[in-house]
């Protein structure tokens, strides 16, 4: 009886298994150590992928139109979240990898727009607020949890995920697509912003301008451009989430400059990875 | 408290002959400290300098502020990049087939800390600096390559995070025997896909040379940058493969123990 409270005493169940008590701290101190270098890279590293492919129509209010904004954005999300769900889900059961792409994503952006446009490019926030992508994170990891299966939150959660991006949006959007006359023109808010601040770098010719009629504000075609995405988002989400499998595979080669950093040969031990 | 490594590869502090703590965050949390004093002077520089004297590479102002700031760059880039990896290889440890357990752990975790380290430099250049480029270029016209953006994301930051992604790869090749044996594949990707994002360059501004791209920030002329960055998500395969040694390390840990 004794001995067994000793070793109550000595180890902790963690995971399901007794560890010492000291490697259940080290082991919580590395859990740890994991969360915060992988928060801070996937932010790091998706902010990028996300600037450069698609920032352009999440800097400015004025870009943020009906077809190409609705379409690419969430085609061009979809890589990190998928590719991140591989990873969380299938090593760690842990169903939180879009969400937390997405809030690591949304972090970045908030510092760098008001640091960045704002205080020093002296843009109105008005005019650089970034766009919202947290609910099609939340509802893809949804998905993933209650079906477990890939291809289901290919099929169900990638749609989803094209077809929340704008509605997600329209309470930030919907004071900027309110119509005004300028110029003899009827234009939206939001363009009237764009023509009022000058980018200097940035051509007018580039701006997708519509004016006078009801695809200015938005209309149908943007529920088909959501469409359009949500498709292609299925095969984005199957495509990186492949991509995610690689990346997390533990492969090694054997070093041939042993010799040169004055180790010696020990054979077959240490061959597996 | 100075250190000396023994013939078991098994480091005692000197003073005393009870073994290091296992894990010693101080250093790391110093290097981020010193990394956020280093980031907020670099943005506090850029608030004062770039208008006042930022958009005319022939003004004399702009061979102070910040041709100056470059040239300096540029000798810390070499001074950094050589002290800290030569003292990593210099330092190496030649007897690792007789490294204890609890010595690995703690070089594991010395590891992981660079990472963490590595990861924080990664922030400031593909996210925050970044995402400022694009701030100035999109609303300034360049007349040079060394823009005021350019001068700190791409000869300040880049650098630093070399500095210990490339470092932390030495770390491990020469203390921790299951990488000096085999050479890590996902450590090799996540350190070498961000460390060509600097050669990289040579292609990004021959082509601003030719072309004013940065009235398009999402150019197909940057997505040579979006390919090199994702190479980060490799950062999880090398997570996992850590995990694995560790996971065994403790079971060797466990077994020294009882005996």
């Amino acid at each position: 009886m004794s001995a067994q409270l000793q070793e109550n005493r000595d180890s902790v169940v963690l995971y399901g298994r007794r560890w010492s008590r000291e490697n259940a701290g080290l082991s919580r101190t590395f859990d740890i150590l994991v969360v915060i270098i992988m928060f801070i890279a996937i932010t790091a590293a998706f902010h990028l992928h996300f600037q450069l492919t698609v920032g352009d129509w999440d800097f400015w209010v004025d870009w943020k139109d009906r077809q190409y904004w609705v379409t690419a954005t969430p085609i061009l999300l979809m890589a990190f979240p998928a590719a991140l769900q591989y990873v969380f889900w299938e090593k760690f059961r842990l169903p939180i990898a879009a969400t937390v792409c997405m809030l690591g994503l949304t972090l970045g952006i908030w510092i760098t727009r008001y640091s960045g446009f704002h205080t020093w490019s002296y843009f109105p926030f008005s005019m650089v607020w970034p766009a919202t992508m947290i609910a099609g994170g939340l509802i893809l990891d949804a998905v993933l949890l209650l079906s477990g299966s890939a291809l289901i939150t290919a099929i169900i959660g990638g749609m989803s995920f094209g077809l929340l991006f704008y509605p997600a949006n329209w309470p930030l959007l919907a004071p900027f697509r309110l119509p005004m006359e300028a110029m003899n023109s009827l234009v939206s808010v939001g363009d009237y912003i764009g023509y009022a601040y000058t980018r200097t770098s940035t051509p007018e010719y580039l701006r997708f301008i519509e004016r006078g009629t009801l695809r200015t504000f938005g209309g149908h075609s943007a529920v088909v451009s959501a469409f359009f995405s949500g498709f292609v988002c299925i095969l984005v989400y199957l495509l990186w989430w492949y991509i995610g499998m690689a990346f997390a595979r533990v492969a090694t080669l054997p070093n041939r400059m042993k010799s040169f950093m004055g180790l010696h040969d020990r054979g077959a031990e240490g061959k597996d990875a | 408290m100075s250190s000396v490594i023994q013939s078991s590869g098994e480091v005692r502090s000197a003073s005393a002959s009870r073994p290091r703590a296992m894990v010693n965050l101080k250093p790391a949390i110093f290097a981020m400290l010193g990394i956020v004093v280093i980031m907020a002077g670099y943005r506090i520089y850029q608030q004062i300098f770039a208008w006042s004297a930022g958009l005319d590479s022939t003004d004399p102002a702009f061979e102070t502020y910040w041709m100056g700031l470059l040239k300096g760059e540029l000798v810390l880039l070499v001074l950094s990049w050589a002290g800290l990896w030569s003292w990593l290889w210099i330092t190496r440890d030649r007897n690792l087939q007789a490294l204890k357990p609890r010595e690995e752990m703690r070089r594991y975790f010395n590891l992981v800390l660079y990472i963490m380290v590595y990861a924080f430099c990664v922030y400031f250049t593909g996210s925050f600096f970044a995402e400022m480029d694009a701030s100035w270029h999109q609303t300034v016209v360049r007349d040079t390559a060394f823009t005021p953006s350019h001068v700190i994301l791409f000869y300040g930051t880049i650098p630093l995070y070399i500095l210990f992604g490339v470092g932390g790869f030495l770390y491990a090749m020469t203390r921790l025997p299951r990488f000096a044996e085999r050479i890590s594949i996902p450590h090799a990707l996540a350190v070498a896909g961000p460390f060509l994002i600097l050669p990289n360059l040579g292609y990004n501004e021959w082509g601003h040379a030719f072309w004013m791209m940065e009235e398009f920030f999402s150019a197909p002329l940057h997505w040579g940058f979006v390919v090199l960055g994702w190479s980060v998500l490799a950062l999880g395969g090398l997570l996992l493969q850590i995990a694995r040694h560790v996971f065994e390390t403790m079971g060797r840990l466990e077994q020294e123990a009882s005996a």
